[in-house]
């Protein structure tokens, strides 16, 4: 029987930016912006949530329905550092720890659970080390695989335990509404409540062959869910589904120059960050956001998979001149890249890539000994126009997201 | 309760000690203030330099955010949080 622990950071960004400054604490604190600035809500702490405020509100709105909120812009840098002593902790556990996210973790206890007196008391242990070091509080869960963990977690925002003895996963999850379950959106919930199902416990009773025809290849990852089943394993290396990289202007513009100068540097981001990790990529996505909020995406695979910035910026450089069809500013641009595989197989016996991927790696290089913006490609150097540059990269209009 | 980006030269005491850096005083203004407890820090690695910031409580119970760069081997006063 395996014993996994799910470990969900509470508001995270937000915890993070009153751990980092105690004259916060106990204040609510919004993440995303300044008070006048365009944008969203990333993360809100619990006093601001208590007062109304949700992640994805406008800035404005969020200003309108807390007024004496902090606005902060926020720090990517700041959360990963809090993210390795996170790490740092969680590995005295166990070496068996997989991170979804930078403040989201799976750990596997089965094989040091003897070392120490019962689960919940790792759970307590971490949770006090954690706080203490960093003022951020965590929520977990406990259980036989990551499903009921994960679900657990989530059940006892801020600071809960939960813990669900083996043999009584079906008994927790049975009262549970079926949105509890990881993968049920909103449309799959609609689907389910037309079908008279509003429990986990009745969708565990409903026929697993109707649920097949009715959601695809999901409705028996459903029914397996909804019966406490999870086969998966706690990864110590996840090959991510999707690298994204995105961003929202300053103000709404139409300059060309400016516009494809983000998305090429978005992807010169995104192919360093498969490079770094031996990931290549094979479907590239495009995404434009208007100013009056009207949305486009496009997606296209390349005949092989790729981590050459080059090769993926000439497919979103396509897909982009495709897709930008009306003559409106534009506020937001995004490029991501799904289908990724390890960097271990050799793609085709005859092609000219050897001396891409030799001059990729010397970039990579100068970039590690000098700044990522010691050699950028020509077209974004208009970027300079906009954004303050330093070696590490363009501080972009939400330094929240800028990695 | 707003934060002020200030990016200014300061003159720090600092413990450097079993390969961690710990500012213990910091000029500012013609003012010493003594650095009451250190809150958080992070690195932000610049190419083949990093800065070290620092967040901290001075003994007057303001916030400040203060910076050691490699490259040049200079303090600076990064950030000030003021109330209003």
């Amino acid at each position: 029987m395996r014993t996994i622990m799910h470990i969900d950071a509470d508001a995270f960004f937000a915890s993070v930016e009153q751990g980092f400054n105690p004259q916060l604490r106990n204040r609510p604190v919004i993440v995303g912006g300044t008070e006048n600035q365009r944008g969203v809500v990333h993360t809100a702490s619990y006093e601001a949530r208590s007062r109304g405020v949700r992640t994805g509100m406008a800035l404005v709105r969020a200003k309108q329905i807390c007024p004496n909120a902090v606005f902060l812009k926020g720090h990517y840098e700041h959360y990963q550092a809090i993210s390795l002593l996170l790490q740092e902790t969680y590995t005295k556990y166990t070496p068996i720890v997989e991170f979804t996210s930078l403040d989201d973790a799976y750990l596997d206890l089965t094989g040091t659970l003897h070392l120490h007196p019962s689960p919940e008391q790792i759970a307590r242990d971490i949770q006090t080390e954690v706080w203490e070091k960093t003022g951020v509080g965590l929520s977990m869960g406990i259980g036989i695989n990551k499903a009921i963990a994960n679900i657990a977690s989530d059940l006892e925002k801020p600071k809960g335990i939960v813990n669900v003895p083996a043999g009584k996963e079906k008994e927790f999850l049975s009262p549970l509404p079926v949105d509890a379950l990881p993968g049920v959106g909103r449309m799959a919930k609609e689907k389910l409540t037309d079908l008279g199902i509003f429990t986990v416990g009745q969708l565990a009773l409903f026929s697993k062959l109707l649920l097949e025809q009715l959601f695809g290849k999901n409705g028996k990852k459903l029914w397996d869910l909804a019966n406490g089943n999870d086969p998966r394993e706690v990864k110590q290396r996840i090959i991510p589904r999707q690298i994204s990289r995105e961003t929202s202007f300053e103000e709404d513009t139409a300059d060309m120059a400016i516009i494809k100068g983000t998305l090429q540097y978005l992807t010169e981001r995104l192919a360093k960050k498969l490079r770094q990790n031996e990931l290549v990529g094979q479907t590239v996505q495009v995404k434009i956001r208007y100013s009056d909020f009207g949305n486009n995406n496009r997606s296209r695979s390349l005949p092989y998979p790729s981590n050459d910035s080059g090769t993926l910026f000439k497919l979103a450089e396509t897909l982009f001149d495709e897709i930008r069809l009306r003559r409106v500013r534009i506020r937001h641009v995004g490029v991501a890249v799904t289908q990724i595989s390890p960097l271990n197989w050799q793609v085709s016996l005859f092609n000219n890539k050897n001396r891409q991927e030799s001059l990729n790696s010397i970039i990579d290089q100068l970039r590690e000994k000098f700044g990522f913006t010691t050699i950028l490609p020509a077209e974004t150097i208009e970027l300079r126009k906009k954004y303050r540059m330093e070696p590490s990269g363009y501080v972009l209009h939400n330094p929240a997201l800028t990695r | 309760m707003i934060y002020e980006d200030i990016f200014e030269p300061i003159e720090v005491i600092s413990l450097f000690k079993d390969g961690k850096i710990k500012p213990l005083r910091f000029k500012w203004n013609g003012r010493v203030y003594k650095i009451n407890r250190l809150n958080g820090h992070w690195v932000s690695p610049q190419g083949y330099t990093k800065q070290y910031h620092f967040s901290l409580m001075a003994d007057t119970y303001d916030y400040f955010e203060i910076m050691f760069d490699t490259s040049n081997f200079e303090w600076q006063i990064a950030r000030v949080c003021l109330e209003g």
